[in-house]
């Protein structure tokens, strides 16, 4: 499987590498996410805007690689923080004794059915008006990965559950193995559960963001938001006005992919 | 008599989601910014009346307590409450809405575990390059499904369940398809296919039954996927179902509305949750 | 099989169209089709269409003309109106309509029990009587003199006698005759109806209205471009520039609306905000100086893509009797803004605005977050005041959180919002200029008037409301514009254009900026074919 090694390498360095140009972007002399050409809106590729301007004149190259690597890091971390939790949720519920697992695959089951469109509402309300962009955005993210759990955390039982009750478990734990270890070698087992949870939810994630900016939280001006520049693809007007509005979707795709092709077991 | 025992364990549970649930989302309500609040009391024509309205819900609502004892009563009694909105009989406005919902789910999970099983089944079996199976559902996770209706009303084709179809079957595809590559890495599968075994028979006699818990497993994350899909569908599409009445209810702060949705998606999950499990060996370890 | 299942399962709207009627559609359910208890935009909607009023509002000419009555005489006191109701009026199921059910319809408006929103109107709904001394011939008695009581009565719809039908029943141009909920209502035309055109020939011309319940503006737009509508009331802007480009006939800039955008502090001594933050929000060299930084012209521009007026007051150019064009207001000018802040004790700390304790000058801005147009306004304005040095947080909420801030807690710094003017009458703007009113918006529901220009603004609005003299009114109200200019209580920003989108097929359209804007003239509508 030399090529499916060689693929997962080239996959890790191109993700890299996307993190510093879009880095290298940010730090170059006179880019600015934020700065409103009003001059130039929704202006088509130039020198001084390669990927044209948005709406408000603000350069898209610029912006792309900001919201690439905030949206990225939020995005990733958050959707690696809630299929962890699942995993661990749903490892507790499969070798609890009964009662134990009953009781959290109920508290699993309502978590999903409980409108927590409200709950995001009353953390807006908490948190002070002037809270800055940065503060919101990482807000968001934490409180995605903590609603984000109850969904695969089921599947994950099933399939624990399933390796619990196969020969060579059943073998192991007679012969001494305990929690922790237990873990170690179910994880490897569950990876076609999780792995495809955590690639979902990646993109799942950096929607949301967007989305929640009408509660108040999200990504707030004049930061770059991904989701926020995907968002601008409902609206039909905007899609006449310039190509370059495809460029935040293409680039997601292809992170989707090289994340597919990084974490793929070999 | 086992058979009596587990259901009426089921039962309880289910009774113990729908209790919970309903006390949760009570209190999420009541306590969420903007409760006794409406958007009318800006405007000088309708202030007056708007404010009379709100009075009155302060009245009813002062205690969390005798709300939830009012609404349990209520429906103990088929009375589901009045909606705040329509003020009429809440029951009035589901009723007509689940046949339409339910219609609009059960079509796009047909369809998109159609899809996916056959994208996946061909992206396990296939050839690489395995980007390219895999670009089409990486291209459906990242468009929002708000894009995803422009696009459908831009070409005049599609509606609702097209885009709730594409949505569940990209999701439910990277699943499928890794639990499929899994099964065809197995040993005693890849000893068949050595011996010249065809790949119908690998599929039909080994494939399939040796994934059967793992795709019973997906199934309750799909319809609950698909229970979160349905609102921005029938939302943006304007579907009289229950995600647009459950949108409606929320950004107008209707609870006994957002209540009784709560609760019917919450014996949808409970059911889904109730699929046989079948304790069997993991074959493919 | 499966592209058949596919293309099945399109959403196609509602009903198909009946020939000969109109469609479009409405933002959400009507709350009531009861035209006593109308209290929301809908609602609204379908009493004008169905309503047969006493008198209507010309919105095109602005002045009030005879409906069911034929005439009518309003006493020099103001305390009596006179109507004189044309011969052989019907209802919509054949009954004669008579004073005795004028009388009814009025009295029914004026009860607590029906709790009307029209009945505050009349200022003391319990004093009023109303009086048939024969079968053409109402007589109303006011308590106090109403300015606009033609007006009011444009919003009562003369129902028969005993038998409220919910719109079944009326003698107005159309006649409630389906809905289903969340899909549509469907209108019918009145067979009864009083109105003929020069011709003779009976109107309404359209056999019935279709409204569908759809919100999206992406759908109604397509749907529109199909030809499933034949008008779009009130079109965001850049889907204004999408229909333009497929068809400029079929879009109208009826120029400057009477709606304005506006920008405000919180000036509430007991808000839950820092002193310092009270000080600067309460002082008029600090709300004069953001009024100056902000460049009005680039919002128009690039928020309402050219489709806006700048505004600098509350009479917009649109409203032709109020207008002052002689207002004197702070326009554009940034190192005047700076001087200005500079002599009230601000000052420059690298790039950060600090005030005179050393506090840095660090605010948000609330808006709403259905609102394209106004998120991008609040962005343009953060980057404007960044000039002065100010760090500006945009927070978009949902209205009901929004209005839970601005009008019960009071837990917010600065707001962006638009209001909408009916009315062009100023007296309808009673609501928002006296300091006890709970819409007095920067600091609402205030026992005693806290400052001397707001005590000053009370003052010329009693007059407003009491002269008897067009001349004498004017100028309270040129005196009211000329102190908000000074003090900018409401930093006002821009008069939204009236953009309507109406289809090449339809006919006898004359559209008005005033509400309801393209249909205020509906009994004269009517598709090209069905001639």
């Amino acid at each position: 499987m030399a090529g499916g090694v060689r693929l997962r390498v080239a996959a890790v360095w191109l993700l890299a590498g996307l993190c510093v140009v879009s880095a290298g972007i940010l730090i170059a002399p006179g880019s600015s996410t934020s700065n409103q050409d009003r001059g130039q809106v929704f202006a088509g590729s130039s020198s001084a805007h390669p990927a044209g301007t948005d709406a408000l004149g603000r350069d898209r190259m610029a912006r792309v690689a900001g919201a690439f690597l905030l949206s990225m890091a939020g995005a990733t971390l958050a959707a690696a923080a809630t299929t962890a939790a699942a995993a661990g949720v749903g490892l507790l519920a499969a070798f609890s004794p009964a009662y134990v697992s009953g009781l959290v695959l109920l508290i699993c089951d309502a978590f999903l059915a409980l409108p927590w469109l409200f709950l995001l509402m009353m953390v807006r309300s908490l948190l002070p008006l002037t809270t800055s962009p940065a503060n919101s955005a990482a807000v968001t993210f934490f409180v995605l990965a903590a609603l984000g759990w109850p969904a695969c955390a089921r599947a994950v039982y099933r399939g624990a559950l399933g390796l619990k009750n196969a020969e060579w478990m059943l073998q192991a734990r007679a012969g001494g193995l305990r929690g922790g270890q237990i873990a170690r070698y179910v994880l490897p087992n569950l990876t076609p559960l999780l792995l495809p949870q955590f690639l979902v939810s990646v993109p799942a994630f950096v929607i949301a963001e967007a989305n929640l900016g009408a509660l108040g939280l999200g990504i707030g001006e004049p930061l770059p938001s991904w989701g926020g520049m995907l968002l601008e693809l409902e609206n039909s007007a905007t899609l006449l006005r310039t190509s370059w509005v495809y460029l935040p979707i293409a680039l997601l795709v292809l992170v989707l992919l090289l994340l597919e092709g990084a974490t793929q077991e070999v | 008599m086992k058979a009596g025992v587990e259901l009426l364990k089921r039962l309880a549970r289910t009774v113990a989601i729908l209790l919970f649930v309903v006390g949760g989302s009570t209190i999420l309500v009541r306590f969420a910014p903007g409760y006794l609040s409406d958007v009318r009391e800006m405007d000088a024509r309708y202030a007056g009346a708007a404010r009379v309205e709100l009075t009155a819900e302060a009245a009813r609502s002062s205690s969390v307590w005798q709300m939830l004892k009012t609404e349990l009563g209520g429906w103990t009694r088929g009375d589901l409450g009045t909606s705040r909105e329509y003020d009429v009989p809440v029951v009035e406005l589901i009723r007509p809405r689940l046949a339409v919902t339910g219609g609009l789910m059960a079509r796009a999970i047909a369809l998109a575990w159609t899809l996916a099983l056959g994208w996946a089944l061909l992206s396990s079996a296939g050839r690489r390059p395995r980007m390219l199976w895999q670009a089409p559902s990486a291209l459906l996770l990242a468009v929002p499904t708000a894009a995803m209706a422009t696009f459908c009303l831009v070409a005049g084709r599609g509606g609702p369940v097209v885009v709730m179809t594409l949505v569940l079957a990209a999701r439910d595809f990277k699943f499928l398809d890794k639990v499929l590559r899994k099964a065809w890495q197995a040993e005693h599968v890849l000893q068949a296919r050595a011996q010249g075994v065809s790949t119908a028979r690998l599929l039909w006699a080994h494939i399939l039954p040796g994934t059967g818990p793992q795709l019973l497993a997906l199934a309750t994350l799909s319809i609950v996927t698909a229970l979160s899909a349905m609102v921005p569908a029938e939302v943006i599409f304007g579907v009289p179902g229950l995600g647009q009445l459950a949108w409606n209810a929320a950004m107008n702060r209707d609870l006994p509305v957002l209540v009784a949705v709560t609760m019917i998606l919450a014996v949808a999950i409970a059911l889904a949750g109730m699929a046989p499990e079948r304790r069997g060996e993991w074959r493919a370890a | 099989m499966l592209t058949a299942t596919l293309t099945i399962a399109c959403a196609g709207q509602a009903a198909p169209r009946l020939p000969g009627e109109l469609a479009w559609t409405i933002g959400s359910d009507p709350k009531t089709f009861d035209p006593a208890k109308v209290d929301d935009q809908w609602s609204e909607q379908i009493r004008y269409l169905t309503g047969g009023v006493l008198l209507r509002f010309n919105r095109l000419s602005q002045s009030v003309e005879p409906q069911l009555a034929e005439s009518w005489k309003l006493a020099v006191d103001g305390k009596t109106v006179t109507f004189k109701l044309r011969r052989g009026l019907e209802f919509s199921d054949g009954s004669g309509l008579t004073a005795k059910d004028v009388a009814w319809s009025i009295r029914r408006v004026l009860l607590p029990a029906t709790g009307s929103p029209v009945a505050e109107e009349f200022l003391s709904p319990a004093g009023v009587t109303v009086e048939t001394p024969d079968e053409r011939t109402v007589v109303v008695h006011l308590p106090r003199r109403v300015i606009g009581i033609g007006k009011v009565f444009d919003e009562i719809a003369i129902e028969p006698a005993e038998r409220a039908s919910e719109g079944r029943v009326t003698a107005g141009p159309f006649v409630v005759a389906e809905y289903k909920r969340s899909q549509y209502v469907r209108l019918r035309r009145n067979p009864h109806y009083f109105g003929r055109d020069s011709g003779g020939v009976a109107l309404p011309y359209a056999t019935g209205l279709r409204l569908d319940v759809l919100a999206n503006s992406e759908q109604v737009t397509r749907l529109f471009e199909r030809g499933e509508y034949d008008v779009i009331n009130y079109l965001p802007p850049d889907y204004f520039e999408l229909l333009k480009q497929k068809d400029a006939g079929a879009v109208r800039d009826l120029g400057p609306s009477l709606n304005t955008e506006q920008l405000w502090f919180n000036q509430v001594p007991g808000a839950a905000l820092p002193a310092w933050e009270k000080t600067w929000f309460q002082s008029q060299a600090f709300r004069v100086a953001v009024s100056r930084a902000i460049h009005r012209a680039d919002l128009a521009r690039i928020a309402y893509e050219g489709h806006a007026t700048p505004a600098y007051s509350f009479m917009s150019p649109a409203n032709g009797v109020w207008y002052d064009r002689n207002l004197q207001v702070p326009k554009e000018d940034l190192s005047a803004a700076k001087a200005g802040l500079a002599q009230a004790g601000f000052k420059l700390n690298g790039s950060v605005l600090e005030d005179a304790a050393g506090h840095a000058v660090k605010f948000s801005i609330l808006t709403n977050a259905t609102n394209a147009a106004r998120q991008k306004m609040a962005t343009l304005i953060q980057q404007d005041l960044k000039a002065l040095g100010m760090d500006v947080t945009v927070v978009a909420l949902d209205f009901p959180a929004l209005i839970e801030r601005l009008m019960h807690s009071q837990d917010y710094e600065a707001c962006l919002l638009g209001l909408e003017n009916v009315d062009p009458d100023p007296n309808a703007m009673m609501n928002i200029w006296l300091s006890s009113s709970p819409n007095h918006q920067w600091n609402p529901s205030q026992k005693t008037p806290a400052t001397g220009w707001e005590a000053e603004i009370d003052r010329l609005m009693g007059v407003q409301a009491s002269s008897l003299k067009q001349a004498e009114r004017k100028q309270a109200m040129d005196r009211v514009e000329q102190i908000v200019a000074d003090q900018q209580p409401f930093i006002y920003l821009l008069y939204p254009n009236a953009l309507h989108a109406v289809s090449p097929r339809l006919e006898g359209v004359a559209p008005a900026v005033l509400e309801p804007g393209l249909f205020w003239n509906v009994e004269r509508l009517r598709l090209r074919e069905a001639r």
